[in-house]
């Protein structure tokens, strides 16, 4: 996977890992390795559903080197930190996120980062950061909202290029305590389909997240 | 008649037709404080850009299309019928070749700027919505550079003791590295004399003459030999410092993003740290922004007026100002004239950012900027000592009286 590293530890330990593009700055915590001059940060799969996702057999990550991202949810900015490593500085990530409290974090991270484009705003209402953004191959959601598929599906309306890709991340208890987290994941997964997605992957990240996967749907435009 | 789809984007509006052909535009202006203004504005009122009327007034078009629902009402006046579709053809064609049309319509000279100033509008935007969550966050900003103050004083404290103590082992170096990182850097991560050779060195960033000079040094050294836990107890000291080093850097940061937030004028003129030590002097943003210019100008030199009042000696021309560089890396004569320059602007950035919060601090650094420049020209030359006192009825005096009278009545 493109721009994705295995860190091997001296036990033997394997991790993921993103090269840092704000050397000697970690972001939530994360060990930072030098090797050959080269600083990586380890990516925590229990933190970032990407590195998830990635673990649980994604088979085609769509974010690498140059991709823009428009990212709903970006919270204090862990999994955007990774993402901004991984599409270098040729890349953009636009991170949208509506809570004041967690977006003065996510400035903290962006202020080293100057690919990461903090946004504050609601993702219901893509009007507002139209006026900021660009149309992204990529969109990445993750906004543990009940109707966050349709949420999802008007962005992508709004923004997506044609063959871009979605990958939603799916919290089963947010939607709907009552059902079964397999039965929520394909509702939604044919929601996408009748929008016309293709869906191409739902990952379930047990253990990493407990009821949640992520979806990977490619737009047909 | 024409019916064109209309793009609204931080660079300006572009109207495009049928067939996804740019038809023409109108560039906003590449202004921060502006644009900001403008999309505020957009959001909250459904206001379009000013480029957007202005652009339809030029092409006068039977039909447009748009893709915000609060906008149609406001284009109503212009005698075209207006409807709502997200990602028409226009915006599609527009977002997906960004750098292409704005390099085209050069609202910048090349890829990076571009980007470059599209983030700093994305911060200043988020800022200025921060900033109506913000209560009180000035307060924060002041504790934390009061704490970066003490940190600096404990790393100078702790620095002067570990400098003493590694003497015992290696004198030399005390004198062959004046910054106390670096000097901690060397104790922490070599230790030993006898490993502080020139690879070594190198590794920790020094360059080849200067890591070969101390390698010298360390060989021919007349320390005392000392053992590994000796060495150890010492590096506990100096691995102190580098934490209390990487403290400060964060809380810089931290003060940084907080004063851009709610003080974004008042940073831009002398920076985050200067500017969080003005309201920490002042005691609060608000405090700050009822001052007049000439108390600004002397906060932080408390002790000198007073000094100046019951003695009449010369009241002091600058307070904690005086680190702003453009005063202290000016000649003597010129100084109080700088603060006096830099005070004003600063009494109106404070204003700005405690009752509105727009970004002004472009223009404010512009002028201030020329005013420097002015300064240095016409007082190039230090005052003749003596000939002053006689020439100051000729008018030159007045400002001189004038700056008395304000020391005084204060
Ligand atoms: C599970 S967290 C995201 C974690 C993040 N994606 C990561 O991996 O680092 C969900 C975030 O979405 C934000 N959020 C929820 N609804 C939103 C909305 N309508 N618009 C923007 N952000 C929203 C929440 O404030 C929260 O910070």
């Amino acid at each position: 996977m493109e721009n994705v590293f295995e860190c091997i530890y001296v036990d033997g330990v394997t991790r993921l890992c993103t090269k840092n593009l704000a050397p000697g700055y970690s972001v939530y915590g994360e060990r930072l390795i030098k090797f050959e001059g080269i600083e990586y940060r380890e990516w925590n799969a229990f933190r970032s559903k990407l590195a998830g996702a990635i673990l649980k057999g994604l088979k085609y990550n769509p974010i690498k080197k140059g991709t823009k991202v428009l990212y709903l949810g970006a919270a204090s900015g862990t999994t955007p930190s990774h993402i901004s490593d991984i599409v270098e500085k040729e890349g953009k990530v636009y991170g949208v996120e509506f809570s004041p409290r967690v977006v003065r974090e996510l400035i903290l991270v962006a202020q080293r980062r100057p690919n990461l484009f903090p946004i504050l705003a609601d993702a219901r209402f893509p009007q507002a950061y139209s006026l900021l953004v660009e149309d992204p191959e990529v969109l990445y959601v993750d906004i543990a909202q009940p109707d966050q598929t349709d949420i999802a599906i008007y962005n992508a309306k709004f923004f997506l290029r044609e063959g871009g890709y979605l990958l939603l991340a799916v919290k089963a208890r947010s939607i709907d305590v009552t059902k079964e987290p397999e039965e929520i994941f394909m509702a939604e997964a044919e929601k996408l389909r009748k929008e016309n997605f293709d869906v191409e992957q739902i990952i379930n990240l047990d253990p990493y997240d407990k009821d949640h996967s992520m979806i990977v749907a490619k737009f047909k435009g | 008649m024409m019916k064109v789809y209309l793009v609204e984007h931080v660079i300006g509006s572009f109207a495009f037709d049928e067939n996804g052909k740019l038809v023409d535009y109108v560039l906003n202006p590449r202004d921060l404080g502006k644009v900001v203004d403008m999309l505020i504005d957009h959001e909250e009122h459904g206001n379009p850009f000013p480029s957007a009327l202005e652009l339809l007034l030029k092409l006068k078009p039977s039909e447009v299309v748009v893709e915000n629902e609060a906008e149609v009402a406001k284009f109503q006046g212009l005698g075209a019928r207006v409807t709502t579709q997200v990602h028409h053809f226009g915006a599609r064609e527009f977002r997906q070749s960004l750098v292409k049309y704005a390099l085209e319509a050069k609202y910048a000279p090349n890829e990076e700027e571009l980007y470059s100033f599209l983030y700093q509008v994305s911060f200043e935007y988020t800022r200025r919505k921060l900033r109506k969550a913000s209560q009180k966050r000035d307060l924060l900003a002041i504790q934390a550079v009061r704490a970066i103050d003490d940190i600096d004083k404990t790393i100078n404290l702790f620095s002067e003791r570990l400098r003493e103590w590694y003497s015992l082992h290696f004198p030399e170096l005390d004198k062959m590295v004046e910054d106390h990182q670096l000097y901690s850097k060397i104790v922490s991560y070599l230790g030993y004399r006898d490993n502080i050779t020139q690879e070594a060195l190198k590794e920790l960033g020094l360059n080849d003459s200067r890591a070969s000079k101390i390698a010298d040094a360390a060989k021919k050294s007349i320390g005392a030999d000392i053992s590994e836990d000796d060495i150890n107890s010492i590096r506990m000291l100096s691995n102190t410092i580098l934490e209390l080093f990487k403290i400060r850097n964060d809380l810089a940061d931290y003060v940084e993003s907080v004063m851009r937030e709610v003080s974004p004028n008042v940073t831009a003129l002398v920076g985050p740290v200067l500017g969080a030590r003005l309201l920490s002097l002042a005691g609060s943003l608000e405090e700050l922004a009822k001052m007049p210019a000439s108390t600004i100008q002397v906060l932080g030199a408390e002790k000198a007026l007073f000094r100046a009042l019951k003695t009449g000696s010369r009241p002091p021309k600058h307070g904690i100002i005086f680190q702003f560089p453009a005063i202290h890396s000016s000649p003597r004569w010129q100084r109080g004239k700088i603060a006096r320059a830099l005070a004003a602007k600063l009494a109106i950035a404070a204003r700005v950012d405690a009752f509105s919060g727009r970004y002004i601090g472009d223009q404010l650094v512009e002028q201030l900027n020329k005013r420097i420049e002015e300064i240095k020209t016409k007082y190039a030359q230090p005052p003749p000592r003596k000939q002053q006192k006689e020439e100051r009825p000729q008018g030159k005096g007045k400002k001189g009286k004038g700056d008395k009278k304000k020391g005084k009545r204060r």
